[in-house]
């Protein structure tokens, strides 16, 4: 195998990659799995496994809806499909930096004892980057009307 | 960049849907390039050409700064 073979063997692969998009029909299956998942959200309680699975749930969901293809997608739609998954993903790591420090404050404030720098998690910051490029997404296109 | 879709679409007398539906992209594409919002890719102009029988540069125009590069 030379590097030329090579190399077309690595473009193939990227080239399948570029289609990861799934077909329209799946956008409202997140959107179901999401509301069910919500619904199931308030329904448990405490931090238990339903809890969880309800948590994750909700993200698979998004992540449906993000990753359907739109009736007509088109490439003035997937530039603005670009346009909000940058925007979400330079929203998230923004919040993602600034979060221990505005939790260290509040923490200060409140309880006016030494706190400490606490992480955003990571269910958090995966609920941000899908939830703004999901209604990013859907701003643009109503703005574009 | 400038263009002239209104008019070429005027001329033909066809709405945003109908040209949308002709060259297979969506409406809000259409209105988009016609408000300078959007440039649409060299496939898109050249089957927008197609369909008006002129060239591209009939429709597209550069403004004076892009000529150049500076």
């Amino acid at each position: 195998m030379n590097v030329e073979s090579i190399k077309e063997c690595e473009r193939k692969s990227i080239d399948k990659l570029k289609k990861y998009q799934l077909p329209n029909r799946f956008k409202k299956v997140g959107w179901i799995l999401f509301a069910i998942a919500f619904v199931g959200l308030f329904l448990t309680t405490k931090d238990t496994n339903p809890k969880l699975i309800a948590k994750y749930a909700m993200l698979i969901g998004l992540l449906l809806v993000s990753i359907s293809k739109d009736k007509i997608e088109d490439e003035f739609i997937k530039s603005l499909r670009m346009h909000s998954f940058t925007f979400a993903f330079i929203f998230a790591v923004f919040i993602a930096i600034t979060h221990p420090l505005f939790s260290y404050v509040a923490n200060f404030v409140v309880t006016e004892k030494q706190a400490l720098f606490t992480g955003i998690g990571d269910w958090m910051i995966l609920w941000l980057l899908l939830s703004v490029q999901v209604f990013y997404f859907e701003y643009l296109k109503k703005m574009h009307r | 960049m400038k263009n002239k879709l209104k008019i070429e679409r005027a001329i033909l007398d066809l709405t945003q849907e109908e040209l949308a539906n002709k060259i297979g992209v969506s409406r809000q594409t259409i209105s988009s390039i016609e408000k300078n919002r959007y440039i649409p890719s060299t496939v898109l102009s050249l089957r927008l050409s197609h369909l008006f029988g002129k060239s591209v540069n009939d429709f597209f125009e550069l403004d004076e700064h892009e000529k150049t590069h500076t």
